[in-house]
């Protein structure tokens, strides 16, 4: 399971000179959104900045910044060099993230005539329709993956691949339709980022478990981990449809407490970190299970399942993403509560979870570097760690009372 | 002194040594969760009606009820503490002379460990070139020692991983210093300022009790304010506030939630609001038949006796607006305003005290005014409330005085006198002027018919007018250990990622002369991230092929 050089098209594109430049394109790009946010016109409005970005001040301001990037990549890039790791690691995912935003402004127009929107009525809504898309592909995507692990069939394999990656845009996508469409009704008086219930922040989850876990068995080939990780995403499909079902997913406005650039940084930086949990738990499931399927000997199963040593990495690997995002994600949710609620901690509900989950997995990673344990025990560990994430993110919420209510079922 | 040491020495290595550190994180784990399970800091009555008298005393005992303030907790995080800092006081001597040494030359023993082995001949002799030639290979730091022909060659990537620990364990340290400064020389505390009110004295619970601390400053609200989304959710709490520090106005300035005001190393933000004092006005409509209506002055938090009938009205809370749903179940959500209401606990001789919430504008639902309403909780609960309509809409003194006229023209007459007892009535009261409304003024009336002699009390209070007073509720704070635990943050995040993501990769080229040419053998160990070592060790045998022209030939074994 060595790391293997992409090949192809797509390697073409995320190695070299097309990847320096698109990255400085990129950075150019932020750097301009930044400048609008300090300099422009009407400065930072709070969750209007991604409409702007639609309109006219947003590209000129955007597109400014991204032609000076570009123009910077080709004064520092020497041609023929490689770029250093973190630009080549990070240039797909900020590719996803554009056509993520093209696909949103392609579906734009095809949203039904004002007079069919309402606040009171928002079935007609199309990012309802994309995430029930998205519902569908991760369905589809987990039967592929069980389906594999029985007929190790690349075609079967790929198809299980495309489907995630299919849910994945589709996800994100919806996501950032979701926010367009906050502001259609109600003179876009209760517009914000889609990132404030329970149902968003699921959607979102989804996204960030797969893409990480897609992300892993392109480079390790851990293709057999593909079933649990999506299980567990079905698992939350079958949740988000629920929660749509008694009415949960309707956009809603934002308590004053949310009302904070901070929500947009806090929110999607803890869905790294629970998304990569989820990722560490399918891998601590993996390896239980091949470590079952060795003690029966079943050799057509074993020949495709990655070894439970590289198993055990794995779930390593989806801790150390996840780890220091979350613990950033707490640092800056901290910093907001210092804003928002008096003081950076509270010992609220949220708060204490948050750092019963970072304890868990502080220990974890204890163990494992200092102690150099290894296998089972930390198979299990990474299992019930997402348990105990689990009980932070949705249980929490449903069962106990605090600060962070508004994260409840209504 | 130095005996002293001595004998304490293995409970300090104790201190530092792992399995404590995660017995102790685990402990700390589960003791956190009472706290999310037991509701902190309530009024102590409510706990003692949940849990009995023996375990109230028990759990109170324990410090349940303020569990992560109690002397055990603490103590905890003081243990944490104690064994951060022996754990780094143990460790850091020793990292540092390892990060500072770094064994050039290789034995036979440590080569039996490396994770990676490669050989490679070369047909030429000359060593010195071929150290020079590799130590051109970027991305690596690269020391040679040379002995008894051999000549050694070391490349260390990440050779400061170790600052990660380091980093880590002291910025927890730092962040919990800084949160024992925060407890330690800071404070926390609330205060509900009035509209044209001043404030200069916080509260805060501590403990079961509460306590009190006053602020070398006073606030004065000048003004507070709402603003509703259309939905009839609140959009924004905005207070303006003026600061008056020893007699003299030296700041006035908006704060909203999310935006505090900071003054003196305090900090101001909005908590809450509610009344502060709201001038109601009421009007109580006699029903002893006398069609008296009186006009009753009073404010939120008093209580008004009428001294007529000895009934007291307990004046708790004003809400100028009381948004509803108005569709029926399974229909699309319709919010509507349904005006402004006062609530009060109405209490009398031979009554039961009720709860009554009081509109001041009748009930009109898809343009059809259905009368005065009134809303009654029997329990005292705001969620036990439950409507009353009342009848006519006696904000037209018409209709109170056409329900007189027609229980009069009608008492005594069996069956209530029917259709033309009721537009003689009318015609009393109205004259040749009826109503647009004639129909609906019927069926408020007849509804009042039923309605008000069942009513026990000797008059209906109706919200007349009001001049609404709000309360701005402030919490106050100061946090000196704050931008220690901010710093203790960066520090953590620093060397979290140091720690996971920097791995300490070292490679050693064995050079030795043969017979013809000489023998290079390469090694790789890396502590961690072994699969991105792998290609990581493939790409230096690629570039040592590069640098020493092997590629060409094919020359490696």
């Amino acid at each position: 399971m060595t790391a293997i050089a992409l090949s192809g098209f797509f390697g073409t594109i995320q190695q070299g000179r097309v990847t320096h430049i698109r990255f400085w394109t990129y950075i150019g790009f932020f750097a301009g959104a930044a400048a609008l946010a300090f300099f422009g016109d009407s400065g930072y409005d709070e969750d209007g900045f991604l409409i702007r970005f639609l309109s006219m001040q947003g590209v000129i301001w955007g597109g400014a910044g991204a032609l000076l990037g570009l123009g910077l990549s080709f004064a520092t890039g020497k041609s023929g060099q490689r770029s250093p790791s973190f630009i080549e690691n990070s240039v797909p995912w900020l590719d996803g993230l554009l056509l993520m935003m093209l696909l949103m402004a392609a579906f734009t127009l095809l949203e039904p005539h004002e007079a069919l929107i309402s606040y009171e009525d928002q079935s007609n809504l199309i990012s309802g329709r994309i995430v029930m898309a998205m519902n569908l592909l991760f369905l589809f995507s987990a039967v592929c993956y069980i389906m594999y692990l029985f007929a190790p069939e690349s075609f079967i394999g790929k198809m299980a691949t495309m489907a995630a990656w299919g849910g994945v845009y589709a996800g994100g996508t919806s996501l950032f339709l979701r926010w367009y469409e906050s502001y259609l009704f109600l003179n876009g008086d209760i517009g914000h980022a889609p990132v404030s219930n329970l149902y968003e922040v699921f959607i979102l989850l989804f996204c960030v478990t797969s893409s990480i876990y897609l992300t892993f068995e392109r480079r390790y080939q851990a293709k057999a981990m593909g079933a649990f990780v999506m299980v567990l995403v079905s698992a939350g499909v079958f949740f988000g449809i629920w929660l749509d079902s008694i009415g949960q997913a309707d956009i809603k406005p934002l308590v004053p407490a949310l009302q904070s650039y901070w929500m947009k940084i806090h929110v999607p930086l803890n869905f790294v970190g629970y998304g990569s949990f989820a990722v560490a738990c399918a891998a601590g499931m993996a390896w239980l299970f091949r470590e079952r399927l060795e003690r029966r000997g079943s050799a057509s199963m074993l020949k495709i399942f990655p070894s439970l040593d590289q198993l055990d990495q794995l779930a390593y690997k989806a801790i150390a993403v996840g780890f220091p995002a979350f613990t950033l994600a707490t640092i800056l949710g901290a910093a907001w509560a210092a804003e928002a609620w008096g003081g950076y901690w509270s010992w609220d509900p949220k708060e204490t979870w948050a750092l019963i989950v970072w304890l868990f997995y502080g220990a974890y990673l204890h163990v494992r570097i200092s102690h150099g344990w290894s296998g089972k025990t930390l198979a299990v560990w990474a299992v019930a760690g997402f348990l105990v994430t689990l009980f932070c993110f949705v249980g929490v919420n449903m069962y106990l009372s605090g600060l962070h209510s508004y994260g409840r079922l209504a | 002194m130095p005996q002293l040491y001595k004998s304490i020495k293995p409970f300090l290595l104790r201190f530092a040594s792992m399995p404590l550190a995660i017995v102790l994180l685990m402990v700390l784990a589960i003791a956190s969760m009472i706290g999310t399970v037991l509701l902190q800091n309530q009024e102590q009555a409510d706990y003692l009606t949940q849990f009995g008298p023996v375990w109230y005393w028990v759990f109170r005992g324990l410090g349940l009820f303020d569990m992560y303030h109690a002397w055990w907790f603490i103590g905890l995080l003081g243990f944490l503490m104690t064994s951060l800092a022996f754990c780094l006081w143990h460790n850091v001597p020793r990292m540092l002379k390892e990060m500072r040494s770094r064994k050039v030359k290789l034995t036979d023993h440590a080569w039996k460990r490396m994770q990676h082995t490669h050989k490679l001949t070369l047909p030429d002799r000359d060593m010195e070139a071929v150290a020079g030639k590799v130590e051109k290979i970027t991305g690596w730091q690269w020391l040679t020692y040379q002995e008894k022909g051999f000549t050694y060659l070391r490349g260390d990537r990440g050779r400061y991983h170790k600052w990660g620990y380091i980093l880590v364990h002291s910025a927890l340290l730092i962040v919990l210093i800084g949160g024992w400064m925060s407890v330690q020389f800071g404070f926390r505390g609330n205060m509900a300022v009035p509209e044209g009110g001043m404030e200069s004295r916080i509260s805060y619970v501590k403990g079961t009790g509460s306590e009190s601390l006053d602020m070398p400053f006073k606030v004065r609200c000048n003004s507070f304010e709402i603003n509703f989304f259309p939905t009839g959710a609140p959009k924004e709490f905005r207070s303006n506030l003026t600061i008056i520090d020893q007699g003299k106005e030296v700041l006035t300035s908006d704060i909203i939630v999310n935006e505090p005001l900071y003054y003196r190393g305090v900090r101001i933000y909005q908590a809450s609001f509610g009344d502060g004092g709201s001038k109601i006005g009421l009007k109580l409509f006699r029903l002893d038949g006398s069609k008296r209506v009186d006009v009753v002055k009073s404010e939120v938090y008093k209580t008004y006796t009428d001294a007529e009938s000895g009934i007291s009205m307990e004046i708790t809370d004003f809400k100028p607006f009381n948004v509803e749903n108005m569709a029926a179940p399974g229909e699309p959500k319709k919010f509507q305003d349904i005006g402004p209401a006062v609530d009060f606990v109405l209490r009398g001789p031979g009554l039961k005290p009720v709860k009554v919430r009081s509109f001041m504008n009748p009930f009109i639902v898809n343009g059809q005014n259905q009368g005065s309403l009134m809303m009654i909780s029997l329990t005292g609960d705001n969620r036990d409330f439950q409507s009353f309509f009342l009848g006519p809409d006696l904000t037209k003194p018409k209709e109170w005085e056409l329900f007189h006229a027609f229980s009069k023209k009608s008492s005594g007459i069996a069956d209530g006198g029917g259709i033309e007892v009721f537009k003689a009535a009318v015609s009393e009261v109205y004259g040749d002027k009826m109503p647009d409304d004639f129909r609906d003024v019927g069926i408020r009336t007849l509804q009042g018919m039923q309605m008000l002699p069942s009513l026990p009390w000797p008059f209906i209070p109706l919200l007349d007018d009001y001049d609404q007073v709000y309360y701005t509720g402030l919490q106050l704070a100061r946090d000196p250990g704050m931008n220690v635990v901010w710093s203790g943050s960066a520090l953590l995040v620093m060397g979290l990622c140091i720690m996971l993501y920097i791995s300490h990769r070292k490679v050693w080229l064995v050079i030795e002369a043969r017979e013809r040419g000489m023998r290079i053998r390469v090694a790789g160990l890396a502590n961690r991230n072994l699969m991105a070592f792998d290609s990581e060790f493939n790409d230096l045998l690629r570039d040592l092929e590069d640098n020493l022209g092997l590629s060409q030939q094919g020359a490696s074994v």
